[in-house]
């Protein structure tokens, strides 16, 4: 209810007007959403791709943070990030439970995401990926990230 | 011709004092509409604002204050939020009887529409 109200009003403005670089491509339910990002520089790790985004939302989104990952497909691969795993989970503090607040919405985090990405210059992965994506079980939700790099 | 006026109703309207176009920033409803669990805006949905100046539904943001995560901040700033005072103070069309922790005559269309014509 609290969830469904608020996504009823971003769906409206994500279908009116987006910022560039950011499309929308599946909005079917309020439990899950499809967004593209594009970064919009010449940084030449990320030019020329386009980047799935997933968002699935609790019932009490927006006062809980949706869970937001990278999606690979067949067009759109995982960006290049020292974090982001190859597995397409993200560590950033503001979709964690420590740095997310109700005033985001699906816009915001996906110019976030953007930005995140257009700063980068590391062709990296975070250290620990090629384990984390064989074992980790949890959902990103109930990962504790510890956030140390306030560089990216 | 003479009229007498037998009996007269007086309708009022009131509005919280916040520019038209501004939205809660947690359920991005209007501050003059409701939050969104609420059926009733006004005084059943009141405002609160932050000592940081930054207002929301009062079931909003308690909501968000609820939650262990918040740590009791401002969504907007990440100020500790602390409330002015018990609600924001509505202002008044018609008299100014409407002090904001009163329900009075002049509250009384709060039936969903603010500009209700009783």
């Amino acid at each position: 209810m609290f969830a469904s109200k608020r996504l009823s009003k971003e769906l409206l403005k994500l279908q009116d007007k987006l910022p560039p670089g950011i499309t929308l491509v599946k909005a079917d339910n309020f439990e899950e959403w499809q967004m593209d990002i594009r970064v919009m520089d010449d940084n030449p790790l990320y030019k020329d791709e386009v980047y799935r985004l997933k968002f699935s939302f609790s019932q009490s989104y927006p006062i809980e943070a949706p869970e937001v990952t990278f999606l690979r497909t067949p067009t759109t691969p995982i960006p290049w990030h020292p974090h982001v795993y190859s597995n397409g989970i993200i560590c950033l503090d503001l979709l964690d439970r420590q740095g997310w607040s109700p005033v985001h919405n699906v816009e915001s985090i996906c110019v976030s995401l953007q930005s995140m990405l257009t700063s980068n210059t590391k062709k990296e992965r975070p250290p620990g990926d090629e384990n984390f994506v064989r074992y980790n079980t949890q959902r990103p939700r109930d990962i504790s990230f510890v956030f140390h790099d306030n560089q990216v | 011709m003479k009229v007498t006026i037998l009996e007269w109703n007086a309708v009022a309207a009131w509005r919280w004092d916040m520019p038209d176009d501004d939205v809660c920033g947690i359920c991005r409803n209007p501050y003059d509409s409701t939050c969104s669990k609420c059926k009733f805006p006004g005084d059943e949905c009141p405002l609160l604002l932050g000592e940081c100046n930054h207002s929301f539904h009062m079931h909003c943001i308690y909501s968000w204050l609820r939650q262990e995560q918040s740590q009791e901040k401002c969504p907007m700033c990440r100020q500790p939020f602390r409330s002015v005072s018990q609600t924001a103070t509505g202002t008044n069309n018609q008299q100014n009887a409407a002090q904001g922790n009163n329900t009075t005559a002049a509250n009384t269309p709060a039936n969903g529409t603010q500009n209700g014509t009783a």
